[in-house]
């Protein structure tokens, strides 16, 4: 549950930190439209989450904790081809999407691959790649290097890095936003601090004892 | 992330995916108009020699099946104690051969020719406006694909047990698998909402 807050997020890259249990992931779920607000209104470039959530439908983008959980078909390729369905009613085009996709993440040689042969640092791009086909103008990433080791760690966050889109990342990590624009801590469902991440990140660490 | 689509070239591969449906629902049909035990106990054999020659180790066959056999043991163990030995015997027959055909048909189908056939299937009702065929075929497609994950589930829940030194006992075991799937499967949803596979629906909380 979060407390009101007004907020206008337009840097390009954002970080969310605090506890565990803080409404960081509550607040990103009413970004994207997944929570509706019990009061107020969330709006993207002008559209509300809720009366206009056919039209945002796509337009941000969600990385979640655990990516088994957001790819639906076993091969790479054909998981983000399904993506398209929706949107691209060619199945030709949506194939060249994909492929379009896959090399500009540099990950072409996952695309036959299995999902459920790839390792976590894999798997994690291969769901950044499914969000990716579909242009979202904004992505949130829950936690994005969390399960992974130092190698695919890197790897993620040299493909998060190429992104052009504005991002919303909530980490643990605070080297991974240690160079954002702007730093968003929550304690207890209330914003505490919006600010620099030097100071957003020092405030951070007094709280956490 | 397990998958329950076995690469194979046999001739269930090459079969279209509805014919296989229309199969298994005949079969499902006929199964229970005859109560020969005769005829009935030659369906297991049948459908382990299809189903145990796609390709498939046998142990991980074998192990694929475990769970619902032991439901089916279990249904039959139940009508064994409520009604007679033949009525048991007669649905261990029937229900061992819909497993075995069963599990024939998604281990040689993909989630994707499954979506797409249900989907397909569904049209008629859905420009009837009863149903949203999109959603039907991307539910059937979802089960298929989370199932396995279950058992996953139910391995890790096992090893916790084991790296504590306590029993596995079904009470145990049966309820924090129920809460884990269901908190995974708000995950799932939430992905699929994120991701625009279906019309976007909204949660309050």
């Amino acid at each position: 549950m979060l407390e009101p807050l007004t907020l206008s997020l337009q840097e390009r890259l954002i970080g969310v930190i605090g506890l565990n249990g803080s409404g960081k992931t509550s607040f990103a779920r009413l970004i994207n439209g997944l929570t509706a607000p019990s009061q107020g209104h969330v709006r993207l470039d002008g559209l509300d989450t809720v009366a206009d959530a056919e039209a945002l439908m796509g337009r941000v983008g969600y990385i979640f904790q655990n990516p088994a959980n957001q790819i639906i078909m076993p091969i790479v390729a054909e998981d983000m081809e399904f993506g398209l369905r929706n949107r691209e009613p060619d199945k030709t085009a949506r194939m060249e999407k994909v492929a379009a996709t896959l090399n500009a993440l540099e990950i072409a040689h996952l695309g036959a691959r299995r999902a459920h042969e790839l390792s976590g640092g894999e798997l994690q791009l291969a769901a950044l790649a499914a969000m990716l086909v579909t242009d979202p103008d904004l992505i949130i990433f829950d936690e994005p290097t969390s399960q992974l080791d130092i190698r695919n760690r890197r790897l993620m966050e040299r493909a998060m890095a190429a992104l052009p889109q504005q991002r919303i990342v909530i980490s643990h990590d605070l080297a991974l936003i240690e160079d954002f624009e702007r730093v968003l801590l929550f304690h207890d469902g209330r914003l505490l601090a919006d600010a620099t991440p030097a100071i957003a990140i020092a405030h951070y660490q007094e709280i956490a004892g | 992330m397990r998958t329950l689509y076995a690469e194979g070239t046999g001739p269930f591969y090459r079969l279209p995916v509805r014919a296989k449906l229309l199969l298994l629902a005949t079969l499902g049909v006929a199964l229970f108009l005859t109560r020969s035990p005769f005829v009935l106990a030659a369906g297991p054999i049948l459908g382990a020699l299809v189903y145990f020659t796609l390709g498939l180790p046998f142990g991980l066959a074998a192990r694929r099946l475990r769970p619902v056999f032991l439901t089916i043991i279990i249904v039959a163990a139940f009508s064994f104690l409520v009604s007679e030995a033949e009525e048991a015997v007669l649905q261990l027959l029937r229900l061992t051969t819909l497993m075995l055909f069963a599990a024939t048909v998604t281990a040689t189908t993909t989630i994707s020719a499954f979506i797409d056939e249900i989907t397909r299937l569904c049209r008629p009702l859905d420009r009837l406006g009863l149903m949203r065929a999109d959603d039907i075929g991307l539910a059937f497609g979802l089960v298929v694909r989370f199932v396995p994950e279950i058992m996953t589930r139910y391995e890790a829940i096992r090893d916790a047990h084991r790296a504590r030194g306590l029993k596995i006992r079904p009470i145990t075991m049966i309820m924090p698998l129920i809460l884990l799937t269901l908190r995974e499967t708000d995950q799932i949803a939430a992905a699929i909402d994120a991701r625009g596979l279906r019309g976007h629906s909204i949660t309050t909380k």
